[in-house]
């Protein structure tokens, strides 16, 4: 119980220390040097140093309630509580910032959110159809059950094809990041923020990742060796695929996943349900 | 004065009936009445008098389809008569059912008539028009009382077409030609509601010599259904599904009470409602066809409704879809389906009422019928904007009721999967349906979330009737959530606090040590005039899902025959 | 409490603004980005947001249509920060000094900290350049800084600082 307490307090400085890791595996696969680990936490004290600025007060209030509400969700995941709930608070978060990027009048915010929203169209039928194959293997939706037993990612093998593309879409990596797309829209919702209050959207995005990363062990179960070789196996393809692909552009990245991963997870629920 | 004096009578007098039908909700015993023979001889006539009051209308506007469909319901309603059998059976019946409904619409229909007090003396019409309104809602909450308790189907079909009277009555009100017209289709299309039920009780005589609900859900076998598809027919018309939608959508010109009680709190609720009085009586082919069917213009009404730019009617078309999810969940024979179903009917009603009455403020007070005319509202009217985001966030988002729904649904459905594979089609339309919707409701706030970066939210002025319609209807959200106890205190808790602290947020965080800033525009002076982004679907796609829905149909009848 | 100045140094965020320029300053700093340069290993990103930078590199003797904008992104820009004027047009106006269509560089129009000479300048000099700003940068305190033309003083509007209309349009003058 107590570890669990001080893994999600801890959640932040893990996401982080992934964040800076993936920076340095990204730059030797470039051949460069790439900064140190621990870069994220230097911008994080850069930032908490400068005089901020911000456009009005309910576009920062919204971009706290969304970090707050990204750690509600990774801390429902460590505590075990019930998937689909999970996955409809991280909708709710989601709205938030889309809420956030709406309420300035500037263009790069108002596509940014746009294209978030679209982006859900992408994820949220591969996510729930996740819980649904969980159900059906486990009976039911807890997540401290599904850990507890063994590993399902053989039964489940399609879907966690359909999960992985997926991944690039929610942690705003090529070829499906165009709801940040760094040069085109400048960041998108994030444009707007500066100092510690763009701390908060960095320290969100950070929060993704262990999120996506936890939802990632629940393939293995109880599995804890599997699990670690998943996580440094996915690691590693997300990074080569991030550096090896140019940007979609999100129609064609909302068709894309629709259509493969839909029917990668119909699949393998129609093979749980007759084989 | 005598307007103080009505106006407290008519609020007590729902007061009143909003708590009787919370009693009645709380006690659980069945009540049932019978009507004496004169009563049925009285209930003739007056129908006979309504559908030749219907041929009247259509001559009078020369409307062929009102004048045809009129003419066939008095012959098939004279044959009825004629042919029925002479048997006496329990007429008025209250179970289970008939209470929730009977809170959904006192209460909800309660506070829309609370609001629309005030709203029609904004209008331009004599003293006489204006009482007849009221009264006009009032006499449409007691027929809407009587139908959920009825169990006798020639009685269900009076009151079915009264409430086609009422709604033909209503979007008329403003009495222009748009008006009128809408208000011919929205006849017609009733009307073909209306010779539905009529073919349902002739199947219903010759083949199970029975004209009340409960026989014939007790003798109906699963091989010949065709009375109680007809009946679903019916539910489809009135629910304004696919291809029937466009009598609700130009139903929209009404005033903005009678969009909010007849077309999506009260009236269209009959549709789900008669699925779940008669889903005991599927079999599972029907069962399976319906959710399709119904799964189907879920997805496609959320769909249609991306490009939509007058504000009522992407509520309109939002209705649409959520009418028929509840449709879908309801014909599936498992028990926690059904619950979801009602669960999403109480709070789809409270919900939406709560949208429309914003939108009738919008109208009234600021002039904005469209979206794209809406800009800065957070500034000029930060509670209606509050309850507008509070009322599409409580269609999708947790803890609120239609989330709990849809939660309770994705299990049923995903139970049923292991029984009848092809419910996974219904889930999938349920899971891209919600998603769609979220889009809709979402991309309509960028025009109204704008706001200027000095002006700290001003008190808005609204009159104490729309404020205390918007508040009961509010309240009885919030009361709701902990009512339906399918979420455990912690998962309630967190987005509740998340979503109401955030209006003290807004106001008390000022930050006041951060310099205000101009937005990134490249560096560019200019105002940015913010735009909605509108998803159009062609004109041929529209026409082939009308194409589809047809067939879907037909497809019912058939499989009523086997 | 330790000293959080020390990481303003560990972590520059770069804005890249060009003022009119030939391009041949801009290829050489994004060449300096490149793996052969390679500026990401001091924490270098080259955001394109001025709300989210500390160094401003600006190439480019100033033009006339550019010079609204430069004084708007400098307001934009939170402080403490820093102005690197990169290249020879950007310090003097270089080989289009004195001619109609330039305003001569950009410290007509904003304080600068740090000159890089060169036309175009060196990938070498760019990074030597950069770091010294960032030696500057930490000894710079948070208080608001003025651009010298366009600009208008920010007032106080209850209670708060409305830097939202300090940056002029070209004939507006400032409203008292």
């Amino acid at each position: 119980m107590m570890a669990e307490y001080i893994l999600i307090a801890l959640a932040p400085v893990i996401g982080g220390l992934i964040y800076g890791l993936e920076r340095v595996v990204r730059a030797r696969m470039q051949n460069r040097q790439g900064p140190p680990v621990l870069q994220p936490f230097y911008d994080m004290y850069k930032l908490l140093d400068k005089h901020s600025s911000i456009v009005h007060p309910m576009h920062v209030s919204l971009a706290i309630l969304h970090f707050i509400t990204v750690w509600a969700v990774v801390a429902l995941v460590i505590l075990g509580g019930n998937f689909l709930y999970v996955i409809f608070l991280h909708l709710l978060s989601t709205i938030f910032i889309i809420l956030a990027g709406f309420s300035v009048r500037s263009v790069y915010s108002h596509v940014g959110s746009n294209r978030e929203l679209l982006a859900m169209l992408a994820y949220e039928p591969i996510f729930i159809l996740m819980a649904t194959a969980y159900y059906l293997l486990n009976g039911s939706y807890d997540i401290a059950l599904i850990r507890a037993n063994d590993a399902q990612i053989l039964p489940l093998i399609l879907i966690f094809f359909a999960f992985l593309l997926t991944i690039p879409l929610k942690l705003k990596k090529s070829p499906f990041d165009a709801c940040e797309a760094h040069q085109e829209i400048v960041g998108g919702v994030e444009i707007e923020y500066s100092g510690i209050y763009f701390e908060f959207l960095y320290m969100a995005k950070w929060l993704e990742y262990v999120f996506i990363y936890m939802l990632l062990l629940l393939f293995a179960g109880n599995n804890i060796l599997l699990g670690f070789v998943l996580a440094i196996l996915v690691f590693l393809l997300v990074n080569l695929v991030d550096n090896s692909t140019s940007r979609v552009n999100i129609i064609d990245t909302v068709k894309i996943i629709m259509l493969f991963g839909l029917s990668l997870s119909i699949l393998n629920i129609l093979g749980i349900i007759y084989v | 004065m005598e307007l103080k004096i009505r106006n407290f009578l008519v609020t007590s007098f729902v007061v009143v009936l909003g708590f009787y039908s919370l009693y009645l909700f709380s006690i659980s015993s069945i009540f049932s009445y019978t009507f004496s023979y004169e009563m049925h001889i009285v209930i003739s006539v007056l129908d006979t008098i309504l559908l030749v009051y219907f041929l009247a209308q259509g001559i009078k506007y020369k409307d062929k389809l009102v004048y045809i469909l009129a003419s066939t319901q008095i012959i098939l309603y004279g044959a009825i008569l004629y042919f029925a059998p002479n048997m006496q059976g329990v007429d008025i019946l209250s179970d289970e059912l008939s209470r929730v409904m009977f809170l959904v619409i006192n209460i909800v229909g309660g506070a829309i008539i609370i609001y629309a007090l005030e709203y029609i003396e904004s209008e331009d019409f004599s003293r006489l028009k204006k009482n007849s309104f009221i009264v006009i809602l009032i006499l449409f909450l007691g027929v809407m009382n009587t139908l959920v308790s009825t169990n006798n189907i020639e009685i269900f079909f009076f009151l079915f077409e009264l409430t086609t009277l009422c709604s033909y009555l209503l979007i008329r009100y403003r009495g222009d030609r748009v008006a009128v017209e809408n208000s011919l289709r929205a006849l017609w299309m009733n009307q073909v509601g209306g010779v539905a039920i009529l073919f349902a009780l002739v199947f219903s005589i010759s083949f199970y010599n029975t004209v009340y609900f409960s026989e014939l859900l007790k003798v109906v076998d699963g091989v010949f259904l065709i009375p109680v598809v007809f009946l679903v027919i019916a539910a489809y018309v009135k629910g304004a599904s696919f291809p029937f939608q466009s009598w609700l959508l130009g139903a929209m010109v009404a005033p903005t009470p009678v969009s909010a009680i007849l077309h999506s709190a009260t009236m269209v609720k009959i549709a789900p409602f008669i699925i779940l009085k008669l889903s005991p009586a599927f079999s599972p082919l029907l069962s399976i066809t319906i959710s399709l069917f119904a799964g189907f213009v879920f997805v496609g009404a959320s769909i249609m409704a991306l490009n939509r730019d007058f504000f009522k009617e992407v509520l309109g078309l939002s209705t649409i879809a959520i009418l028929s999810l509840i449709m879908a969940l309801a014909a599936m024979p498992s028990e926690e389906a059904r619950y979801a179903a009602i669960v999403l009917l109480v709070f789809h009603a409270i919900s939406k009422a709560l949208l429309f009455l914003q939108a009738g403020i919008l109208e009234k007070n600021y002039h904005l019928k469209y979206i794209s005319d809406i800009d800065t509202l957070a500034d000029k009217a930060p509670r209606t904007l509050f309850f507008i985001i509070i009322g599409f966030a409580s269609l999708t988002l947790p803890p609120f009721g239609a989330f709990i729904s849809k939660f309770l649904a994705i299990e049923a459905v995903t139970s049923q999967i292991l029984i009848n594979p092809l419910y996974i089609f219904v889930l999938l339309s349920l899971i891209i349906g919600s998603v769609f919707l979220v889009i809709l409701y979402f991309k309509i706030i960028t025009k109204l979330l704008n706001k200027e970066a000095f002006k700290n939210s001003l008190k808005e002025k609204l009159d104490f009737k729309y404020r205390l319609s918007s508040n009961i209807l509010f309240v009885s959200l919030f009361i709701g959530i902990f009512l339906v106890n399918s979420l455990n205190i912690l998962e309630i808790l967190i987005p509740l606090i998340l979503i109401f602290i955030s209006p003290f947020l807004f106001k008390y965080f000022l930050f006041k040590n951060a310099p205000r800033v101009k937005e990134y525009n490249c560096g560019e002076k200019g105002e940015f005039e913010v735009g909605v982004y509108n998803y159009a679907l062609s004109d041929d796609t529209i026409e082939k899902m009308m194409y589809i829905s047809i067939a879907l149909i037909i497809v019912h009848v058939v499989v009523g025959v086997l | 409490m330790f000293n959080l100045k020390k990481y303003r140094k560990k972590s520059p965020w770069i804005l890249h603004y060009n003022a009119g320029s030939c391009n041949g300053c801009d290829i050489e700093i994004l060449a300096s980005l490149s793996p052969r340069y390679d500026l990401e290993r001091f924490g270098v990103i080259n955001t394109g947001n001025p709300k989210q930078s500390d160094v401003f590199l600006v190439t480019g003797p100033v033009t006339y249509r550019s010079r609204e904008r430069l004084v708007e992104l400098y307001t934009q820009m939170p402080t403490p920060k820093v102005v690197v004027a990169v290249g020879s047009c950007t310090c003097t106006g270089g080989v289009f000094r004195e001619m109609y269509n330039v305003e001569d560089g950009i410290d007509r129009y904003i304080p600068v900290d740090v000159y890089i000479p060169g036309c175009a300048a060196t990938p070498e000099l760019i990074i030597d350049g950069v770091v010294k700003a960032l030696d500057i940068l930490e000894e710079k305190t948070k208080d608001l800084e003025d651009a010298k033309q366009l600009y208008a003083k920010p007032k106080e509007q209850d209670g708060v600082v409305n830097l939202r209309d300090s940056a002029l349009k070209v004939g507006e003058h400032e409203k008292d």
